[in-house]
């Protein structure tokens, strides 16, 4: 019975988004920033939208927010239009790019802030706040101003000052923007399993593919104020819906070929069905193509240049066209070493795994 | 260069290029010195002679000094003078509430420039510096043309109906109140706006999307954070209201005494040199204190800007 009642629950979560983005746009002035932006969010996911600056992420995170309002469509949470609702009345966190800590209250004062402007019993405050600071870890630093502390501890009180107030959605602008590259990875795995661990609905704004890949359970990635592909950081990189998304997540080569009937002919001699015809543009991977000596294929070029990324090697080939195509080989199955200025043949590992774009 | 290196004035390491090397050289206190020696001249020495006058028993004969000697007598009459106490009285009951309704005027106008757009600043700072550029005097004037018996305050009053006869604001505290307040607006919204524009609009949204209500924002993120600009008005204003001589001179029609103008008639009228010199000192040691008193609770309340460097 009681697992009975618990998939039931499931269900109907999966039945019911937390937060549901309904055809949203949003203009400045005549510039259309938002453009028709749809999303469903699950309980306890964690979406990211990723995009270059200016493609509108942070637009609709300040719209979800209630920073600003949405010019059409409805963003509702827990099947509550939001649209009426006024930003101190939304049951949503938000941890600032710079955490907007108030530097005039100390780390326990900040983080008590959300129960306090609601009213809450002094002696809960005190409890609550020692708990949020216990689940970030900064036990013991109640009394510091946020000046006294480094960019980490700043961003775990900037956490547990939204934790605190138990928010139904947690919205996260570019939190790790002001980290140093080492903090930033740590922070990342350390956040990701904090929030799922508290279950919490979040949605993280970033334009770093690698930190989006990271965190995300989804990520919709955003172009021109529009949602081009919203999908799992695994279907976003193997199966990129468009040269764009295949361009802005991860490393990738691109050359034009000609789809006829149904197939696309492959430089290396293989070819690959498509449903598209015409001039296309075919996409693959680094780590799915490989070097062969120059005799043994058709699609030959010369070594300009070898780049060592941990267990990885880049090779950047010149073709005789002046594109350059990268081929990643693994440390330990490299043959023997390639010299710069070699002659080489690229061959595709799997032709399955190449994509076709129509653009 | 060549020419003058080559001039004979300043060639070869003489004393005075040494010490102008110094001068300009920008390090420890030397760069201050020019400045350190006109603050001597000008305001150690005659304050030292001022001191002199009040402390001492002058005797005069045909226009020359001919006896000096120390005395308390100046400073113990003064305090025993319940005319001294009365005129203090209001000099602070003055100044505090010109301070406390500069500060209630002066807010709102600094808070429209911390949240307003490029033209609001604009406008606000137009309006708040475009007083400073006309003298003091000039701008008390003005109030004797509104204020007035026939003026424009009592115009309206009289075809509004709301009195009969005209109002006798001229001449009053309340003449003179409303003077001071014109007057130092600008020099409490000035450090106001100096220190709320630098405010991140981040921290009020953080605030709201954690509860907070338009009210409650202001009081405890916009208010707190900028009490450091209000210890500064309210230090400067203060200072400037509590010392000022002509605006109760101009709009309190020469009767109404304060303690610069208790001065002004002890020095100019009644010749008393050495009354108006202990006047003066109980002026200043009485302002330093309130100062003392405003830095200590500003001090107080922004006790988190100490801690930045920890």
């Amino acid at each position: 019975m009681m697992q009975n009642a618990a998939d039931n629950a499931a269900t109907l979560s999966q039945a019911a988004p937390v937060l549901r983005i309904g055809a949203v746009d949003k203009y400045f002035g005549a510039t259309q920033v938002l453009q028709n932006c749809t999303l469903d969010v699950g309980d306890g996911e964690i979406v990211t939208l990723l995009g270059p600056s200016g493609c509108g992420k942070t637009t609709l995170l300040r719209c979800i927010a209630g920073f600003w309002d949405a010019d059409a469509g409805r963003i509702e949470i827990d099947g509550q239009d939001m649209t009426p609702v006024p930003v101190n009345r939304r049951p949503v966190g938000v941890v600032f790019q710079s955490y907007a800590l108030f530097p005039h209250l100390t780390v326990a004062r900040n983080v008590g802030y959300a129960l306090r402007m609601r009213g809450t019993p002094a002696s809960e405050i005190e409890a609550r706040v020692t708990e949020a600071l216990r689940t970030v870890s900064l036990e013991g630093f109640e009394s510091r101003y946020p000046a006294q502390l480094s960019g980490g501890q700043q961003q775990r009180v900037a956490i547990a000052r939204v934790l605190v107030m138990q928010p139904r959605v947690l919205l996260l602008d570019e939190p790790f923007n002001a980290l140093d590259a080492k903090l930033r990875s740590t922070m990342q795995v350390e956040l990701r399993q904090l929030i799922k661990q508290l279950g919490i609905t979040s949605i993280f704004v970033t334009h770093d593919q690698e930190e989006a890949l990271t965190m995300s359970d989804r990520i919709a990635v955003m172009r021109g104020g529009r949602i081009e592909q919203a999908a799992t950081p695994d279907e976003i990189f193997d199966r990129p819906v468009s040269s764009y998304v295949a361009d802005f997540v991860g490393t990738s080569n691109f050359w034009d070929a000609q789809a006829e009937a149904g197939q696309v002919t492959l430089p290396d001699g293989q070819s690959v069905e498509t449903g598209l015809s015409g001039k296309v543009r075919v996409m693959s991977r680094p780590h799915n193509l490989r070097l062969a000596p120059e005799e043994q294929g058709p699609w030959r070029g010369v070594v300009l240049f070898q780049r060592h990324i941990g267990p990885l090697i880049e090779y950047h080939v010149e073709m005789p066209d002046g594109a350059t195509i990268k081929v990643a080989a693994i440390r330990q199955d490299r043959v023997r070493p390639v010299r710069d200025r070699a002659a080489v043949s690229i061959g595709i590992i799997d032709s399955a795994q190449v994509s076709v774009f129509a653009d | 260069m060549a020419d003058v290196t080559s001039s004979p004035a300043i060639s070869g390491p003489g004393l005075g290029e040494k010490t102008l090397d110094l001068l300009l050289s920008g390090r420890g206190i030397w760069p201050a010195v020019p400045s350190i020696i006109v603050l001597v001249v000008v305001a150690v020495i005659p304050f030292i002679l001022l001191l002199s006058l009040g402390f001492s028993d002058i005797e005069v004969a045909r226009g020359e000094i001919v006896s000096q000697t120390f005395s308390l007598n100046h400073l113990t009459n003064a305090l025993s003078d319940s005319l001294y106490w009365t005129t203090f009285k209001r000099s602070l009951s003055l100044a505090l509430s010109t301070t406390a309704l500069c500060l209630l005027f002066g807010y709102p106008v600094a808070y429209l420039f911390a949240v307003g757009g490029r033209w609001t600043r604009r406008v606000i700072l137009i309006l708040t510096i475009a007083p400073l550029l006309t003298s003091g005097i000039v701008r008390t004037y003005a109030w004797l043309v509104i204020l007035g018996g026939r003026g424009v305050v009592n115009w309206a009053f009289l075809k509004l109906g709301i009195v009969d006869s005209p109002l006798r604001i001229m001449n009053t505290h309340w003449a003179v109140l409303i003077g001071m307040v014109q007057i130092h607006l600008p020099v409490m919204i000035l450090p106001l706006v100096a220190v709320m524009s630098r405010h991140d609009n981040r921290l009020i949204e953080a605030s709201e999307n954690l509860g907070a209500s338009r009210l409650g924002t202001l009081r405890t993120i916009i208010f707190p954070m900028s009490a450091p600009g209000i210890g500064t008005g309210a230090a400067l204003v203060f200072t400037l209201s509590y010392t000022t001589f002509v605006v109760p001179q101009l709009l309190g029609g020469g009767n109404y005494l304060n303690a610069a103008t208790m001065i002004y008639e002890q020095v100019v009228f009644s010749l008393e040199w050495s009354k108006g010199s202990v006047t003066s000192l109980l002026l200043m040691v009485t302002c330093l204190a309130v100062l003392v008193m405003i830095s200590l609770a500003t001090n107080y309340f922004t006790g988190w800007t100490k801690g930045r460097d920890a």
